[in-house]
């Protein structure tokens, strides 16, 4: 009855609003008191994180990217994508689409894309007369589109929940990623504007571009290959990569002083950071009291009586993703859910990285799933664009990313083939 | 006059925090670095991983302190935008000093807990690396959860009071 009771009063403040890290030490620490535990098992469960190897790669990665959104990169960026790719029907949709995914790669899909690019193609997209809510759309679609690129943070933070490598889950996301934005830039192509003042290729203007962003350019390219190429771990690619656009930003472009931009910049990507290790310590305690009292045994006695087989599983799981998704973040969801997850999944025979793209592809279109999708609040604060008319201008991306959804979670080669 | 005081007192913790987070960086990507070359020229320094690791634990919590401040925490606020797309300020407001009550409350408790950890890693602890006592590394969590447990209640002493302060001003 007490636990019940408990039970009740925790899920309340979490619905308040109440941050996260508080709810899960919470629960922990009364789950621990109830039990007999002493309480400093908690404390004890938070040190453990310290002993993790690829926890510098969180903050290294996501400093990294909110330079990138504070300097001109964006701008060069974009401007090298129109140059390659704006003479395509749906040029410049698929500018943005490839843009922001790679934005979000980096900084992590904690908004900064919709932010940071936001205002930069939107009156580009307009002025190719491209229609308000489709652009609207496009633009808080492609806030969550890198997720499942290197090295982006919940990629980073599953590997380390799920203690999975987290090498191959870079590997594992990059060609449902593709499809992904194959997927929706051909919907671009098709909701193009029908009269179009056609623009021819330019090698010049492509040079003059990638003059102008080279080295940001090549950045991308230089994590993927010095990973993959097994030159480097991700906890260095992380360190080379930090102080690589350190030295571009603030010696190289000069956007960024390095005495009075960068520790502001520290200080906003570190909040974000230490909100989201704070929710992993406190959480690792819940998980792990959870785990030892075979809770997810429990729930998949209880799923056994309603699934039989693999496919009804995966079609359940991803229901349940997308709720999750849509309610909360995707850091806390990880943090969460990825432990209970894992050995229910795992009875199912499902493969552990297959899971994990789908666990992440199904959180990315969690943020622009009605009626909390994060991107669709961004989005509203950034454009001045009530929340309503968002909810109607990412309906159609919704549907095509279920549909990217639905083949991912049935093909499990197009996550595994690379990995295998 | 007292609220100003800890009002002062939570800009100095706000300082602290900032300035340790901006040096514990510099120094987790400097020696991230140096730790690549070691590794190239065959010397392993081993102290050079568990500082790094150690100093990317205290900014978890440093990063936290800010987050305090600016009020970034991850949360599921369903019933907070819902409040503020119904302009339901006073409900928000009573929210809002539900949630730091239970977070202070919580605080306390881990403080605590990680306190008693600390005690005992104290007297069972080894040195791990430098030198470094294991206690001392674990006072990382008792020392930042005391920094976010002290913005909170500032928080409220802010909520309760400041609108009285104002208004006798």
């Amino acid at each position: 009855m007490l636990a019940v009771l408990v039970f009740i009063g925790i899920l309340f403040c979490a619905m308040l609003g109440t941050p996260l890290f508080v709810v899960m030490s919470l629960a922990a620490l009364s789950l621990f008191t109830m039990a007999g535990v002493e309480v400093s098992a908690v404390a004890v469960e938070v040190y453990r994180i310290s002993s993790a190897p690829t926890l510098i790669t969180i903050p290294l990665f996501t400093f990294a990217g909110y330079m990138m959104a504070e300097s001109g990169a964006p701008k060069r960026l974009l401007k090298f994508a129109e140059a390659a790719f704006g003479w395509l029907p749906g040029g410049v949709a698929i500018v943005s689409l490839v843009v922001c995914a790679f934005f979000t790669a980096f900084t992590g899909a904690s908004g900064v894309t919709i932010i940071a690019l936001g205002g930069l193609l939107y009156p580009i997209l307009e002025k190719e007369g491209y229609k308000e809510k489709f652009s609207l759309g496009l633009i808080t679609s492609s806030g969550s589109l890198g997720l499942l690129f290197a090295p982006s943070l919940p990629i980073i933070l599953y590997g380390l929940v799920a203690k999975v490598d987290i090498d191959k889950l870079f590997k594992a996301g990059v060609l449902p990623g593709i499809i992904l934005i194959i997927v929706l830039s051909l919907w671009s192509v098709i909701n193009g504007p029908k009269t179009r003042e056609k623009r021819h290729f330019s090698v010049m203007e492509l040079l003059s571009s990638l003059r102008a962003g080279f080295f940001e350019v090549l950045l991308p390219f230089g994590v993927l290959l010095s990973i993959y190429g097994g030159f480097v771990t991700v906890s260095e690619a992380a360190a080379f990569t930090c102080f690589y656009v350190l030295v571009v930003e603030c010696f190289i472009y000069k956007d960024l002083d390095f005495f009075k931009d960068i520790p502001r910049v520290i200080l906003d990507s570190m909040s974000l950071v230490g909100g989201i290790l704070l929710i992993l310590c406190c959480a690792l305690g819940l998980t792990n009291y959870l785990v030892d009292e075979e809770v997810p045994m429990k729930i998949l006695d209880l799923m056994r009586q309603f699934l039989t087989n693999k496919y009804q599983f995966l079609f359940f799981l991803n229901i349940f993703l997308l709720i999750v998704g849509c309610l909360m973040d995707i850091f806390s969801a990880i943090v969460v859910v990825v432990p209970l997850i894992i050995p229910i999944a795992l009875e199912f025979d499902v493969h552990p990285i297959h899971l994990a793209i789908i666990f992440l592809l199904n959180l990315e279109i969690g943020y622009i799933t009605p009626p909390v999708g994060i991107n669709l609040f961004i989005s509203s604060f950034r454009f001045k664009k009530s929340v309503t008319s968002l909810y109607k201008a990412s309906v159609p991306f919704l549907i095509l990313s279920l549909l990217v959804l639905m083949i991912i979670t049935y093909i499990p080669k197009l996550s595994l083939f690379w990995v295998e | 006059m007292v609220l100003r005081l800890f009002n002062q007192f939570d800009k100095i913790v706000e300082k602290i925090s900032s300035a340790g987070l901006v040096v514990s960086i510099i120094l987790i990507l400097l020696l991230a670095l140096l730790n690549i070359i070691c590794r190239w020229v065959d010397l392993a320094v081993m102290w050079i991983d568990p500082l790094v690791r150690h100093l990317v634990f205290l900014c978890t919590f440093l990063g936290g302190v800010i987050a305090t401040g600016r009020g970034t925490h991850v949360g599921i606020d369903i019933v907070s935008k819902y409040l503020e797309n119904n302009s339901l300020k006073r409900v928000k407001k009573g929210v809002s000093r539900i949630i730091i009550c239970v977070s202070l409350a919580t605080l306390v408790w881990l403080i605590y807990a990680s306190y008693v950890f600390f005690k005992v890693e104290l007297e069972f602890g080894k040195p791990q690396f430098l030198g470094i006592h294991s206690g001392a590394l674990v006072f990382i969590i008792p020392f930042g959860f005391s920094l976010i447990a002290y913005r909170f209640f500032n928080q409220l002493l802010n909520s309760l009071f400041k609108n009285n302060e104002d208004e006798s001003c």
